[in-house]
């Protein structure tokens, strides 16, 4: 068993590194095309990820945070509950987490406990809505929580330039700054990477441990459909809740790491994009929590690199762009392509 | 060569890396009716599709009255005198019959249309085959047996002389197959030349002149139907062995103690209309009762608010005495009451996962699966070994996935749930659709091994022969009405009616029996 449960995620694991090799050419071929020596981008780009501690931590700064929501999402997605809200979730469950920081004085290791209860918190109520929607009037999910990303986005604009607006500042749109005893502790000198890196790998843990337990087992069941889930004698709706709920908590969680460990504040464009990139690593990590955590690495020193490459030489950040539009439509064509390779394989094998 | 109508050589075709014909020949002669007899996915139908211009096949060659023909499209096909009626309808359900008929025959007629000439020619028709048809009707207010009258009409209309029919009784009710079998020997006194698709043996015997029997794609053999041809000869040409049809339910009712009783139930369909209406009926322990009737009549609704699937409007439900009206779908499965449901791909399994896991789909909160809160995965593979040698499901292993199973392996894996661990009721809904013929008769062995422990069955089928075979009382449901409970052995001519609506009387002192 051990052994089988082994190779099975080897071989989503290889899944994923097939597309991401995929494509790598296919960019070089881009990036050739416009002029560029492939290599030499590629070999900026890989310098500008990994050349020295305070880029691997620029990569883990990007990492945690698209790690523990993409962990989330994939939650949501193997109930095939499409939630693509991950962002405005994260954008309430910072707001919520911010709040305690800002209004409620506590002592600071209490603080330290409260603040991300109340990140995930906000995060599961802003997903709950979008599945009690679904569950009373059957509205579908993708509407909602995308709908719901643009309530959540107006919502922190009107907290940073409202009532959360930072009194006797310059009116940015932004807050006060957190208590530095109440912010994440950085790792190291001048590294902005903080022991936000403990809570993702805790939460890597976790999940593993959750797609092991009979609660995600009753996510997967829901996957199959709510009419086998009832048949099962579990109550369909009251899960679609609760597995929300659960995703969009992690989301709310990295809202809590950015206020408190990134910008120590709440400002307008903590989002950031976050939201599309949770979906696009989940898919290509194959909703398993190991393929999402090789997907976020990968995505992540995608940015940095990019953004290194950007600085210190002519090729644009575009690139970028197109190597991860290219993961995206080699996601989409990977079932197709795999359905023709069985479908020779599997010639004279039939099992009746 | 005159009298031979068709003939089909040597033909092949290939579906992904299977041959669902190889290499057949079948042979149709004039002015007879011709059985073409198998098990589900024996080639039957594909073998039909091919000389309707359905499927091009990979080899072989089609002579007409002697002459090789080349059918590429359906139409094609009509225009040689070719005619199909598919298992479902092509019927628009807003139009009358005449419009219908018209629809499917418009092109070789004049520019402008003439619904009275139609009309008239529709009727004449009818007449001539002894159909009754009211061709001012509109689809909806016909019955699914009328309907199929109409599509069959409407095939004859295009002037006709091979007819072919997939599974035309698989939606009848018994007097309408009458009526269907009638309407087929006037049509070959009259000339024309039948192909009927079925896997029943009883109808080949009743009606057909001669039979080709097909085995995984090929021909095993042809006959010519007289009185020395017997089911059982037909059986093991079929399967390739032979097999006990005479399944006897053995079991004595041991004690007297009820185990589901159900108290003028009234429950509503997805409509919000009236499915069930006010039905009453007691199962004791180790008792069969069949359920007959003609799909639609409220048996689903039946056997989802007897598991807690569908709310109850009125009346009550009681499991082993203790009232359950109202509980939810867990309730029940914990008070022991199986449900073997009608959609076993959209409801009972989970396709697209392996056995295992849809062997424990109920029971993995239990300690057996799990400790902790973790499932205990080496349990659930041995579990899953386990049920798979005793229910017999042929698959590559545990992990096989549920929709790489045929029909009657898929709905061994939900008996082998649903009969784990003795349930004290156990609901049936049409277990044995889309199955093959041996299969059949090990979920039947199953169901009656599972009474003979003491299980209360309910056996819900629209198959007559199979609620004949197996109850110990036969109760029959139509338009949501209990309309009589006959004791078991009943014959199909006692039953029948009841199926159409005719209230039988004195049904409350058979009712004890």
């Amino acid at each position: 068993m051990m052994k089988r449960r082994l190779r099975s995620s080897i071989s989503t694991t290889w899944q994923t590194a097939v597309i991401v090799v995929a494509a790598l050419l296919l960019g070089a071929l881009f990036i050739a095309f416009a002029g560029e020596s492939p290599l030499e981008c590629y070999g900026v780009m890989l310098e500008g990820a990994l050349g020295s501690m305070s880029r691997i931590s620029e990569i883990m700064i990007k990492m945690v945070p698209l790690m523990i929501m993409a962990l989330g999402v994939s939650i949501a997605f193997r109930a095939k509950l499409w939630n693509i809200g991950a962002e405005g979730q994260m954008i309430v469950g910072a707001i919520t987490s911010a709040v305690v920081g800002l209004y409620i004085p506590l002592p600071p290791w209490l603080h330290m406990i409260i603040a991300p209860i109340f990140g995930m918190i906000g995060g599961a109520l802003w997903a709950m809505i979008a599945g009690w929607l679904r569950v009373r009037f059957n509205a579908n999910e993708v509407i909602t929580t995308m709908m719901l990303n643009y309530v959540a986005l107006y919502l922190l604009a009107y907290m940073v330039y409202g009532p959360m607006q930072e009194p006797g500042g310059y009116n940015y749109p932004q807050s006060s700054s957190m208590a530095e005893s109440i912010q994440l502790t950085p790792l190291g000198a001048g590294l902005r990477v903080n022991t936000s890196v403990f809570v993702a790998i805790g939460v890597l843990i976790l999940i593993i441990l959750f797609w092991r337990s009979r609660f995600g087992f009753t996510v997967d069941l829901l996957g199959h459909g709510t009419k086998i889930t009832n048949y099962a004698g579990l109550n369909a709706n009251r899960t679609i809740i609760w597995t929300m709920m659960l995703s969009g908590a992690l989301s709310g969680l990295v809202g809590w790491i950015e206020v408190y460990g990134v910008h120590f504040r709440l400002l307008e464009g903590i989002g950031a994009g976050f939201g599309d990139l949770a979906v696009v690593i989940t898919l290509l990590g194959k909703m398993s929590p190991i393929g999402i955590l090789f997907a976020s690495f990968f995505i992540s020193a995608l940015l940095v690199g990019g953004a290194t490459m950007q600085r210190m030489t002519a090729i644009p950040y575009s690139i970028v762009d197109i190597i991860q539009g290219l993961v995206i439509v080699l996601l989409i064509t990977q079932p197709m392509i795999q359905q023709k390779l069985q479908a020779r394989k599997a010639r004279g094998i039939y099992v009746e | 060569m005159e009298s031979i109508a068709v003939e089909m050589r040597d033909i092949t075709k290939i579906f992904g890396h299977k041959a669902a014909n190889d290499h057949v020949n079948f042979t149709l002669r004039r002015g007879t009716i011709h059985g073409l007899l198998g098990e589900n996915g024996a080639g039957k139908t594909t073998l039909m599709n091919i000389l309707y211009g359905l499927y091009k096949p990979e080899g072989g060659d089609i002579f007409l009255k002697g002459e090789r023909v080349d059918i590429q499209s359906p139409e094609k096909a009509i225009s040689l005198g070719i005619g199909m009626v598919h298992q479902h309808f092509m019927l628009a359900n807003p139009l009358t019959v005449t419009e219908n008929i018209m629809a499917g025959n418009f092109r070789k007629r004049q520019i402008l249309l003439r619904k009275d000439q139609f009309r008239r020619e529709v009727l004449e028709l009818a007449e001539r085959y002894k159909m009754k048809v009211d061709p001012d009707s509109y689809i909806w207010q016909n019955s699914v047996g009328e309907q199929q009258r109409i599509e069959i009409l409407s095939v004859l209309f295009q002037d006709i002389d091979i007819l072919i029919l997939d599974e035309p009784t698989a939606v009848l009710t018994p007097s309408e197959t009458d009526e269907l079998f009638i309407t087929l020997r006037e049509l070959v006194d009259d000339g024309k030349s039948i192909v009927m698709i079925t896997h029943k043996l009883d109808e080949i015997l009743q009606v057909a002149d001669e039979v080709t029997v097909l085995r995984d794609g090929k021909n095993v053999g042809c006959r010519k139907i007289d009185e020395t041809v017997t089911k059982r000869d037909l059986s093991s040409m079929m399967i390739g062995y032979d097999i006990d049809l005479d399944l006897q339910s053995t079991h004595e009712c041991t004690g007297d103690c009820i185990a589901l009783s159900v108290k003028d139930l009234t429950v509503k369909n997805d409509k919000g209309l009236i499915a069930l209406d006010h039905i009453s009926f007691d199962i004791k322990e180790g008792e069969i009762l069949g359920l007959a009737g003609v799909d639609g009549n409220g048996q689903k609704e039946l056997c989802e608010a007897l598991t807690g699937l569908r709310p109850v409007e009125a009346g009550q439900i009681y499991v082993k005495g203790d009232d359950f009206t109202g509980k939810n779908s867990k309730d029940f499965i914990n008070a022991g009451v199986s449900f073997v449901p009608e959609d076993r791909r959209d409801v009972g399994l989970a396709l697209d996962w392996n056995i295992a896991n849809n062997l424990i789909i109920k029971e993995y909160g239990t300690d057996a699966f799990s400790s902790r809160g973790l499932l205990l995965r080496n349990k659930i593979k041995s579990h899953a070994k386990e049920m798979i040698e005793r229910f017999d499901i042929r698959a590559i292993g545990e992990d096989a996935l549920v929709k790489d199973l045929s029909g009657g392996n898929q709905q061994k894996v939900i008996l082998a749930r649903e009969l784990n661990g003795l349930p004290s009721v156990l609901i049936a809904n049409q277990p044995t659709r889309g199955v093959d013929i041996n299969a059949t008769m090990n979920i039947r062995r199953e169901i009656i091994e599972s009474s003979n422990n003491g299980t209360a069955v309910l056996l819900v089928s629209a198959d007559l022969e199979e609620i004949i075979q197996v109850s110990d009382r036969i109760a029959v449901i139509y338009d949501g009405k209990i309309m009589g409970i006959l004791p078991g052995r009943s014959s199909v001519a006692e039953i029948g009616p009841l199926m159409l609506g005719e209230r039988m009387q004195r049904h409350d002192e058979t009712a004890s029996a």
